[in-house]
């Protein structure tokens, strides 16, 4: 169980985040819902240590604490990040990228396995096994971005916007794998800005605003929250000043 | 050619160190002819004094060469790292640092050794191969710089250590979120790019004439090679090494031996009006 209290961040002046908590258990999908700049991207890199967090915060993975470790060693305690933009190595192959996804302690053992499940879940990635990642379509590189991550065999998977610049048809595949890399017993941390599609899969949702959560529940009482619908799935949307949620 | 091979060669094996320190550390070793020019010199004075043959020098040069880079990235350049708010502001510090560490390895070897020049003379046999005549030290030499080559080229490319190096040469930050941890990888490269250029400064002892000053000419010629190549290229590095080594013995040949550093100049140019980021470097740079 990921396990993150009180945790802000500043940029300079702006402070980015302000007290975040949220938790996510194994098998779950827990989706992050905001506006662009609410603050979403800042809690994924702080959480996996690529933005210092304000003291007082409280990171945990089962009991143990991560603040301030370097971001090579969260990924060995068990938490993967498929960052913004994919950050996958567009030099290298496939192959590379999948064998280097491994490259955690914690992996190696594993490693002729998950490349066996990463490939069984994305099959064009077999087909494109020693091609360099910079020549390949937008949601082939997502495929090697999130098989990748799943490499380091992870507790728990954060994702940024892995819908963003997807066809329809793929976003509907990426949900899917999504939903059934929770069937593994992974639990995941999506943040999105597809707000049906990803409530669609999720178990709850977070609506984040200016830094803060502002609102949560489960994914079946967003769908249907008025002030939800309202700013996240299309409906006329004038702010999303009136998005407070169903607490619990 | 083959005389052009030979310094193509050297050339290639001389930029081999400075793109692993360049392109995975981000640091721009201003001083990095000079680690050359002491690993030349002290070949010189194990051969000339204790009679260690130069091939037995790479086997003290390099090892120790890498222990001294190590140790110069952990004390002087990880307080850089630590400061740096990203990778260019490292780079611009990196020059600096380098450019005094330059002032003290120079100043350090003449104290040591003086300004007077010094050769050897190491398997100076002359041999007669494909028309042209070339002595067996400069062959030895050039037999050395291909197999180092070679075997560093399948570390990084075959190896689970030369792919996480390759890694960070190619993206940092993604890097350290495959558990890659980058300041390590850094100090592994910076190291192994300064054993690299001591084993490039025993070979090219056994048959060129060096002093205590002439560190920098090695240090702008290894600096074209790596930007001709791709900055982190090891492959672009050895292929733009060998061009120009060709380039160079080609136009000394057949135009005028004056106008070598001319076309030295005018083929960077050329290279990178055509490919700003270097033969075979990347799109994001």
């Amino acid at each position: 169980m990921l396990e993150v209290r009180g945790l802000s961040a500043c940029y300079g002046k702006h402070r980015a985040l302000d007290g975040v908590g949220l938790s996510v258990a194994r098998g779950e999908i827990v989706v992050i819902l905001g506006a662009n700049g609410a603050g979403k991207t800042t809690l994924l890199k702080a959480i996996v240590g690529l933005v210092p967090p304000i003291r007082g915060a409280r990171v945990t993975l089962d009991g143990s604490d991560l603040v301030g470790l370097p971001s090579h060693a969260i990924v060995e305690a068990g938490i993967a990040l498929v960052p913004e933009g994919r950050g996958i190595f567009a030099e290298l192959t496939v192959r590379e990228n999948l064998l280097l996804g491994a490259y955690a302690a914690r992996a190696r053992l594993k490693e002729a396995s998950n490349l066996q499940r990463v490939l069984g879940l994305f099959p064009r990635l077999e087909e494109r096994f020693r091609q360099v990642v910079r020549t390949m379509s937008g949601g082939e590189q997502q495929m090697v971005a999130i098989g990748r991550a799943l490499m380091s065999a992870p507790e728990i998977l954060l994702l940024d916007e892995p819908s963003l610049g997807l066809s329809p048809l793929l976003c509907r595949e990426l949900f899917q794998v999504l939903a059934g890399i929770r069937g593994n017993g992974i639990g995941i941390l999506l943040v999105e800005q597809n707000a049906k599609q990803s409530l669609n899969i999720a178990d709850r949702g977070l609506l984040i605003e200016t830094g803060r959560i502002v609102g949560q529940g489960s994914a079946a009482e967003l769908k249907d929250d008025p002030a939800v619908r309202r700013a996240y799935f299309g409906a006329a949307a004038p702010g999303a000043d009136g998005a407070t949620g169903s607490r619990g | 050619m083959l005389p052009g091979l030979i310094l193509g060669g050297m050339y290639a094996l001389v930029a081999m160190g400075l793109t692993l320190q360049y392109g995975v550390a981000r640091i721009m070793n201003l001083s990095y002819g000079e680690f050359l020019v002491a690993a030349a010199l002290a070949t010189f004075f194990l051969y000339t004094g204790l009679g260690v043959s130069p091939l037995l020098g790479l086997l003290i040069a390099v090892p120790a060469a890498y222990v001294l880079n190590w140790a110069i990235y952990q004390l002087l350049l990880v307080p850089l790292v630590r400061r740096a708010k990203n990778r260019d502001m490292l780079e611009v510090d990196s020059i600096l640092a380098t450019f005094g560490m330059l002032f003290v390895v120079q100043g350090l070897a003449h104290v040591l050794v003086g300004g007077q020049y010094y050769s050897y003379s190491y398997l100076s046999i002359p041999l007669s191969i494909l028309g042209s005549t070339v002595a067996l030290n400069r062959l030895i030499a050039l037999l050395f710089a291909a197999l180092i080559g070679l075997a560093l080229y399948f570390a990084l490319t075959r190896t689970r250590a030369g792919m996480a190096i390759r890694a960070v040469a190619v993206d940092p930050v993604s890097a350290g979120l495959v558990a890659i941890d980058v300041r390590r990888a850094s100090a592994f490269a910076f190291a192994l790019g300064g054993a690299l250029v001591a084993a490039a400064g025993v070979l090219v002892s056994v048959f060129l004439t060096l002093n205590a000053s002439m560190g920098v000419v090695f240090t702008t010629k290894a600096l074209i090679v790596v930007i001709m190549g791709g900055v982190g290229n090891l492959l672009g590095a050895l292929l733009a090494g060998l061009v120009l080594g060709l380039a160079e013995t080609a136009v000394a040949r057949l135009i005028d031996p004056g106008l070598t550093l001319a076309a030295n100049f005018a083929l960077f140019l050329i290279v990178l009006l055509w490919r700003p980021t270097g033969l075979f470097g990347g799109a994001a740079r």
